[in-house]
């Protein structure tokens, strides 16, 4: 059934199908919805779940970390600062290998202060060794929660989903969410082995000395390689359940002929998707790609995907300053080794809640036809608002 | 499908006699696993010679094991008792961060509680992740009244990595960081009196304890472990090679630092003081200070080192006053009698290891 | 091939494999049973530690059979003894000694009272048999030990009854009859014990005869004669030895008739006769002494050898004392004494480095007095000791008594002796000889080292008051009724628990809750050396901590390699 719902309500209704045991969290915008939200479904009683409201991100993730070595469910949401002040328990929490999912409200990090969105946040965590999925739309991002909480236990990899702030955490959309019981039938219980149990005292967190850390990072490599195909599964048996897929490791769609392609991330990929339909004719053909699966990186897939391109325009939503945009650069160095690979334009776009129009489309298609546009760009920054010494 | 007879052929070999398989081994016994206690935290532990934070947490994980989890901050007892793969817990045990201590027990006793188990959460900390940077996570963990005994193993500085002062550092204690020289005698800052900030968070049991005294430590242990909410336990434990005295000595400089007044061991509930253990002879400071290296710089002839031993004693005479600690005779759960020994373990009277009550 | 584990989880207890690592010191903590001082200090060779440990455990009986291990006279002992174990005992310095001397008579009593059997089993009937001279205390516990160790022992007594100078010379006031007869006829009625009365050496029985006819000789005869006495060569008309005078007031009840009395000498008979004298009527009774009474600047050595109780007691009733001092001349009218000079010793150094004592030309001053009774000590009667009497004792050659082949001497009548106590001892010691040497072996002596209280930790013991016995007050005093009471039994389960247990192990768990490495194991089954623990050196670091914190100093830090080569 089709409700018309605010992003974070559906996450905070999507949360609380998937009975987690344990939830932690600490406002922040914009994720503050999903955390009231979820408050309030437990307030209510429609969520049974130990919800524990800390006093910082920090401990949001520990609490979670915690929940999760008992083998609980656990799930926490955060954004921006919070995400960074839970970087070190991120690390942690995936090193320890801990199943657990949390919702990145992405937003820019500060400073200035910026409560809108971009990328910056979960891409500064991009090396904490999580799996990071990106949804386009509340759908997807509903989805790709109950989806996370079956792919974090698979892979004993804990799951981010990412989900851009305020264009989709405050958007009403029309949403379907699954009933109850259709995904307690898809979601298998919770079984971690290594728990801690008085029964069976393990100890986790231990020391390593260097005769086995390379090992331990070459298995969290290989875990994360192999889960590719596990995210690919669980959105296909999603959809063979629900009718509903969320695009795998990534999505194609366009002109199969085209010379051009794009690739985004989030809800850019709707708005290029809108930008394509809508200009079509003054811009060409082109071929629109959505990179779900940002960690682990489909450099395979996306090989395949931009098979037969000249151009390839990859769109950040965040920066690295002194080296560009991030997600083009991985793009070009996953592509470096592909024959035939296409000439890149890396912009970045939107930072800090800068409104991406779809008329910005036609541009970003002229310009990467410019042999003297530069590799990597902040698109839209305009530069008459700098200080000359500043551009 | 078995082999029969080269599984007979086998154990022959081997010296093993034929039994089926599904027999199972005779239980041995050795007498280290006869031994009339729990061995939560066992042998072959890194830590150093004469250790107390090794020989605190042992008391308390034996009395308090073993339906308990352990959420442990970085720090000397993390390290020392689990380098993988040898670990020294035969309890479940998680060390996540140097700050979240407080915030993974939380969570594991969210979880035990979503799960409906019984199942304790304890938390370990040193000073450095309990006074300091884990203070936070500490402080969120009273408030929100998770049922966590939070125990505090107190060595009054950064041991792990070398000796650095912590807030929990005595006033005029040398470390790396605090050292003593022309212009310093030591630690400029006094001790932060963490018992009084827990207790201000009407947790339903604050305590001190030390390894001197282990009847009086465990007594507080099963005490915290009763109780269906927030507990903190301060245990002090020396290090002998960061306070720089002799290993045999921890337990001597331990007890000392109890009978000078600078270490008082008292329990509040609800933030009202309600036992104090006390004093029988009181101590100079003095005596406790003069084993330690950390302090010799207050033996020097340096003007100023008497003028900081005053002052150490000016703050334990202050800590008998406010607490008061002086005992009125022999009292069976004052500082000589809680130590009292007999013939099997017994003390000669009926010390039942309940401290004074306060009116 | 180790395989890392999903996130590098550990498993229970695995640091077992590690050991101590490169975690070790030099040391190692050993088990060291050193002697208690009251061990170290009983003359009777009784070890009081390991009868305390008994009575702290609440079992008496077993108590009195250790005790009776070394002596079979705990209820005389008990009551005559010097007690030097409580002058040694280590918790002198914490809060009083224990008293070890109450609580030794009380399992005496509570044996006798219960019938409480020795602990030795009959001799076979063609075990060797030793003769022994003389039913002393010296000959009654030679006996005995020769009875526990499997032999046979016949006692030829002068005298009509067994007990020896017990009888004779001890007043009741101090050991009662009654307490004297029933240990020692539970004593001569152990089976392989011949007590033949009336048997006097030279007379009856030759030495040489019964060196032919037993495996050993023991030669307990005691001191009975006096040694001649006089001042620069006055004797008065009555003069009476000291010894002498004592044996005739417990056969008679009466002394001469004296006003002012001095008694000239430093030993028990000399307090003993003191206060007898003062409760028969003797206005003033003086000790002229060239010991010292104990004090806090009085060298230990110097202190007047008596029971401290009866000296204490002696100045409660008034007898007076002069330490330092001589009997220098008699004044005589005639051949009667009216007064005594006396004159004042000090103890100075003298050749060899052994101090001599020298009169005070200056100090010299009369007293009056009717009578100077000496109790400057007694010697053998030589009667069928030809040529083994040298200088008036037996003087043996060692500690076992050894006089020659089979032959031996013990007690008073070696001369290095003085006391029950001591005599008792050499019963022990003599048989322990006689024993090694019959299975072909020589007796080893207890090299063990003493426990001093700087090896204890005195931290753990509660202070607990000692216990005290009641006394008659000096007006009821008599000379039949025991002045020393009983101390009960509550008081001595009470005291029991005062004892520090020295050297020993009093199974306190301290090593065993404070090994911050679990390297102490609490056992009772395996543990060889009579401890309820054992050191897993494989886990031990050598810290130092078990053997900081052992009250007891039982547990000691020693160089490996001095272990290993042990």
């Amino acid at each position: 059934m089709r409700e018309a719902l605010e992003g974070s309500q559906a996450i905070a209704r999507a949360v609380a199908l998937c009975d987690p045991d344990v939830i932690a969290a600490y406002p922040i915008t914009p994720q503050t919805h999903i955390v009231e939200n979820i408050s309030k479904l437990v307030a209510e009683g429609d969520l049974h779940t130990e919800f524990v409201s800390v006093e910082s991100e920090f401990s949001a993730a520990s609490v979670a970390l915690g929940a999760a070595a008992t083998g609980a469910r656990a799930y926490t949401a955060t954004a921006s600062q919070g995400v960074l002040l839970m970087a070190e328990v991120l690390f942690n929490i995936a090193g320890m290998r801990l199943p657990m999912v949390m919702t990145v409200a992405n937003r820019a990090v500060s400073a200035p202060l910026s409560i809108w969105n971009d990328h910056a946040d979960s891409m500064a965590v991009r090396d904490a060794g999580w799996i990071q999925l990106h949804a386009t739309s509340n759908q997807e991002a509903v989805d790709t929660t109950i989806q996370a909480f079956r792919i974090t236990q698979d892979t004993e990899l804990p799951v981010m989903v990412c989900m851009d702030g305020f264009i989709l955490t405050h958007t009403l959309e029309p949403i379907d969410l699954p009933s109850h019981e259709d995904v307690r039938a898809w979601l298998p219980p919770l079984e971690f082995d290594r728990k801690l149990d008085p029964a069976d005292p393990k100890s986790m967190g231990m020391l390593v000395t260097p005769d086995f850390f390379p090992e331990v990072r070459h298995s969290h490599h290989s875990a994360m390689q192999k889960a590719l195909a596990t995210i690919e599964q669980a959105d296909a048996d999603f959809e063979s359940a629900f009718g509903r897929a969320s695009g795998g490791l990534l999505t194609v769609e366009g002109d199969p002929e085209a010379k051009i392609g794009l690739v985004a991330m989030g809800s850019t990929v709707g708005t290029m998707r809108a930008g394509m339909a809508h200009f079509q004719a003054e811009a060409g053909p082109a071929r629109l790609i959505n990179l779900r699966a940002y960690r682990p990186f489909p450099s395979q897939a996306l090989r395949d995907a931009v098979r037969g391109l000249d151009h390839l325009i990859v769109i950040d939503r965040a920066i690295s300053p002194g080296l560009g945009g991030i997600l083009g650069s991985e793009v070009a160095a996953v592509l470096s080794s592909a024959p035939d690979a296409p000439r890149i334009l890396n912009v970045a776009l939107g930072l800090g809640g800068r409104d991406i129009p779809e008329t910005l489309y036609p541009d970003l298609l002229a310009a990467v036809r410019d042999p003297d546009a530069p590799a990597f760009s902040v698109f839209d920054a305009d530069l008459k608002k700098l200080a000359p010494e500043d551009r | 499908m078995v082999d029969d007879a080269r599984l007979a052929d086998l154990r022959r070999k081997f010296g093993r006699a034929p039994a089926a398989p599904s027999e199972p081994a005779p239980a041995k016994r050795t007498p280290r696993e006869a031994q009339p206690r729990f061995r939560g935290l066992e042998s072959g532990h890194r830590a150093c010679q004469g250790c107390g934070e090794a020989l605190a947490a042992r008391l308390v994980v034996e009395c308090a094991g073993p339906d308990v989890m352990i959420a442990n901050a970085t720090g000397c007892l993390e390290v020392f008792t689990t380098a993988w793969p040898e670990s020294a817990w035969r309890v479940p045990w998680a060390h996540s961060l140097f700050e979240n201590a407080a915030a993974v027990a939380s969570g594991m006793e969210a979880a035990m509680k979503a799960k409906g188990r019984n199942t304790k959460v304890l938390a370990f900390g040193g000073d450095g992740g309990t006074y300091d940077i884990g203070f936070q996570a500490l402080s969120g963990m009273l408030e929100r009244y998770h049922n966590v005994l939070y125990v505090c193993y107190d060595n009054e500085a950064y041991m792990n990595t070398g000796i650095q002062r912590s807030s929990s550092t005595p006033h005029a204690a040398t470390t790396t960081t605090s050292p003593a020289g022309k212009e310093r005698m030591g630690k400029r800052h006094l001790k932060k009196d963490l018992l009084s900030i827990i207790a201000a968070h009407h947790i339903p049991y604050t305590a001190s304890a030390s390894v001197a005294f282990p009847q009086d430590l465990q007594r507080k242990v099963r005490h915290a472990m009763g109780i269906d909410g927030p507990a903190f336990l301060v245990v002090h434990s020396p290090c002998p090679l960061g306070w720089r005295h002799d290993s045999r000595l921890t337990i001597d400089v331990a007890r000392k630092a109890v009978e000078c007044g600078l270490f008082p061991l008292v329990e509040l509930e609800r933030g009202a003081l309600t036992n104090v253990m006390p004093i029988r002879e009181v101590r100079p400071v003095a005596d406790y200070l003069k084993p330690q290296g950390r302090f010799a710089h207050l033996f020097s002839d340096d003007v100023r080192a008497q003028e900081e031993r005053d002052h150490l004693q000016a703050l334990a005479d202050y800590n008998i006053q406010v607490y008061g600690l002086t005992g009125e005779g022999q009292d069976p759960a004052d500082t000589g009698g809680a130590a009292a020994v007999g013939r099997s373990g017994r003390a000669p009277r009926g010390n039942d290891g309940a401290a004074r009550r306060v009116s | 091939m180790t395989i890392l584990t999903r996130g590098a989880y550990g498993e229970p207890g695995t640091s077992l494999a590690f050991k101590t690592g490169n975690w070790r010191s030099t040391e190692r903590p050993v088990h060291i049973h050193a002697k208690a001082p009251c061990h170290a200090a009983c003359p009777a060779g009784e070890d009081q530690q390991a009868w305390f440990a008994k009575l702290q455990e609440g079992k008496a009986e077993e108590a009195w059979r250790v005790l009776v291990a070394a002596n079979p006279m705990p209820g005389v002992t008990g009551r005559v003894c010097p007690h030097p174990c409580e002058s040694a005992c280590n918790r002198a310095a914490l809060d009083g000694a224990l008293a070890i001397h109450n609580v030794e008579r009380w399992l005496g009593d509570e044996a006798v009272k219960h019938g409480w059997a020795y602990p030795v089993d009959a001799p076979a009937a063609d075990a060797p048999t030793v003769a022994i001279i003389g039913a002393g205390p010296g000959g009654l516990s030679a006996a005995y030990h020769a009875v526990r160790n499997g032999l046979r022992a016949t006692i030829y007594e002068a005298g009509p009854e067994a007990g020896g100078l017990l009888r004779s010379a001890i007043p009741r006031t101090r050991l009662p009859r009654e307490a004297l007869d029933a240990e020692l006829e539970r004593l001569c009625a152990l089976p392989g014990i011949d007590v033949r009365f009336r048997q006097r050496l030279g007379r009856d029985v030759s030495v040489e005869e019964l060196r032919a006819e037993h495996a050993a000789v023991l030669l307990a005869p005691g001191c009975q004669e006096g040694w001649e006495w006089s001042v620069s060569g006055a004797v008065p008309a009555d003069h009476h030895e000291g010894l002498a005078l004592l044996k005739e007031f417990m056969d008679h009840g009466q002394f001469p008739s004296a006003r002012r009395v001095i008694v000239h000498g430093g030993g028990n008979t000399a307090i003993d006769l003191c206060r007898l004298l003062k409760r028969s009527g003797v206005e003033e009774v003086t000790l002229v002494t060239a010991s010292a009474l104990p004090g806090p600047d009085t060298d230990p050595a110097d202190v007047i050898n008596v029971v401290p109780r009866e000296l204490e007691e002696a100045l409660e009733e008034e007898v007076a004392v002069i330490e330092h001092a001589t009997v220098n001349r008699l004044v005589m009218r005639g051949s009667r004494i009216t007064g005594a000079e006396i004159v004042s010793l000090k103890k100075v150094p003298g050749p060899g480095g052994r101090k001599k004592r020298v009169s005070f030309e200056g100090t010299e001053r009369v007293v009056e007095v009717d009578m100077v009774i000496p109790c400057i000590g007694e010697r053998v009667d030589p009667e069928g000791l030809n040529g083994l009497v040298k200088r008036g004792y037996l003087r043996p050659d060692d500690a076992w008594g050894t006089l020659g082949e089979k032959l031996y001497a013990l007690g008073d009548a070696r001369g290095d002796r003085g006391t029950v106590a001591e005599a008792i001892g050499d019963g022990a010691r003599v048989i322990g000889a006689i024993t090694a040497r019959l299975a072909g072996a020589e007796p080893l002596a207890d090299g063990r080292a003493e426990m001093p209280a700087s090896g204890l930790n005195p931290t753990y013991y509660e202070r607990l008051p000692k216990a005290k016995a009641p006394k008659l007050p000096i007006e009821d005093r008599t000379f039949d009724t025991e002045i020393e009471g009983d101390i009960g039994g509550t008081a001595t389960m009470a005291e029991a628990q005062r004892c520090l247990s020295c050297g020993d192990c009093l199974a306190c768990d301290n090593c065993w809750t404070f090994c911050p490495d679990n390297a102490v194991i609490k056992t009772v089954e395996l543990a060889r050396d009579g401890s309820h623990y054992l050191f897993d050196l494989d886990f031990c670091k050598g810290c130092g901590l078990c053997a900081a914190e052992c009250p007891t100093g039982y547990i000691q830090m020693q160089p490996e390699f001095a272990v290993e080569t042990a």
